[in-house]
């Protein structure tokens, strides 16, 4: 019983990765993995809405009905995306504007309706709970890897969160002044998508082979 | 039927619950989103003003481009204006305050509200970013297109083509309208 859990909680790292397995989310993906510091504030609000509509939608699954289980969602993950974002705008206005542009964003990510529909409807509440944990995990290594190829090479730069008098970015000598700015763009990320899909596609291929 | 109604039902109540509780939010945080939105502007209007003393808010609604303008004075005397942009960028529409001088000079300007993307043309937010505008409008020209940039600057705005371009257009229409407001 413990193992069906642990499996719930770490399947999202790798085996079932929302990014490159199992392709959900793409459109924010590829929109704010410009830089680092992007990739780590979108992932925390999805941590936080992800959890938040998973539990909410597993509680409700016995009173919701079939036929109309996708407007049900929606209004729930939209309740909860717009609930974070007025707190946060009224009580963190400093991380707000750090995450504003992102926070609207998280309401048509589909990993979330992806796993209200796929998982939380079916699951108990702590499956569901852990089911949340593992995919936000999963994205964040998934959008911060993306972040930093982008970010290293595309603007030779990497942009953390700013602590005291450091500013929170590195530089990296060389890429700074020439960088490959294509990878800051949009056709940039959908390169970087394709070669890493591949990438991870054949990783996953040769393990199979030789299990 | 019955069947209809009460789907139909269950999802109004749905909808009824998330209303309620989005309101109840909504009513203990738009204070504090409105207090925190005002003191942002003043700290703008005062970022801007140049060490000069700022004037009664004046609303203009013949203008697309132009807000609200607030004159600048020094001892008494006219010394320029501060005025409110919206400008169209390409997230949609940005808010920006510019201070001129009277003969049009633009003295500094700060980016307010905007949805531009992160890392590409939100990095007009940086206050070097309007620095290529500061001391154009009046003899010189504001630039309005990138080869009236230096090489340098022109690199900093690529790929971010539409921002610059929306906020430039603002801040040259900022000039001539500050002109024509005569010191009044």
């Amino acid at each position: 019983m413990a193992n069906k859990h642990l499996h719930e909680l770490t399947k999202g790292i790798f085996k079932e990765n929302p990014t490159f397995i199992i392709m959900l989310g793409m459109c924010p993906t590829l929109g704010v993995t410009t830089q680092v510091v992007n990739a780590l504030g979108m992932s925390a609000g999805v941590l936080f809405v992800l959890l938040c509509s998973n539990v909410m939608i597993s509680l409700l699954k016995n009173v919701i009905p079939d036929s109309v289980r996708i407007p049900a969602y929606v209004v729930v993950i939209a309740s909860f995306v717009t609930i974070v974002e007025m707190v946060m705008h009224a009580f963190v206005p400093s991380v707000y504007k750090a995450l504003g542009v992102y926070l609207p964003l998280i309401v048509v990510n589909c990993i979330i309706l992806g796993r209200a529909e796929a998982f939380a409807n079916k699951n108990t509440v702590l499956d569901s709970a852990l089911d949340a944990i593992g995919m936000s995990i999963g994205f964040t290594l998934a959008l911060t890897l993306i972040a930093l190829i982008r970010e290293v090479f595309g603007a030779g730069t990497i942009t953390l969160i700013p602590i005291g008098d450091w500013d929170g970015v590195v530089s990296i000598p060389g890429l700074r002044t020439w960088p490959v700015r294509i990878m800051t763009l949009a056709a940039g990320a959908l390169l970087l998508m394709g070669y890493l899909k591949a990438f991870f596609g054949w990783y996953s291929e040769k393990k199979q082979k030789r299990g | 039927m019955k069947t209809y109604f009460k789907v139909a039902g269950i999802l109004g109540l749905i909808c009824a619950v998330a209303a309620v509780i989005l309101a109840w939010v909504n009513s203990v945080t738009a204070p504090k989103i409105a207090e925190y939105d005002q003191s942002q502007t003043l700290m703008a209007l005062e970022a801007v003003s140049g060490g000069f003393d700022i004037g009664e808010k004046r609303f203009d609604d013949t203008s697309d481009t132009v807000s609200y303008i607030i004159p600048l004075t020094q001892n008494g005397k006219s010394a320029g204006y501060i005025l409110e942009l919206n400008a169209t960028g390409y997230g949609g529409a940005m808010k920006l305050v510019a201070s001129y001088d009277l003969a049009g000079e633009i003295i500094a300007v700060k980016m307010l509200s905007n949805s531009e993307t992160p890392g590409i043309g939100k990095k007009s937010e940086d206050p070097s970013y309007m620095d290529k505008f500061i001391g154009t409008g009046g003899d010189g020209e504001v630039p309005t297109s990138k080869s009236q940039l230096s090489s340098d600057q022109a690199q900093a705005v690529s790929g971010a083509t539409v921002t610059f371009t929306g906020i430039s257009k603002a801040l040259d229409y900022g000039s001539d309208y500050v002109r024509k407001q005569g010191g009044r």
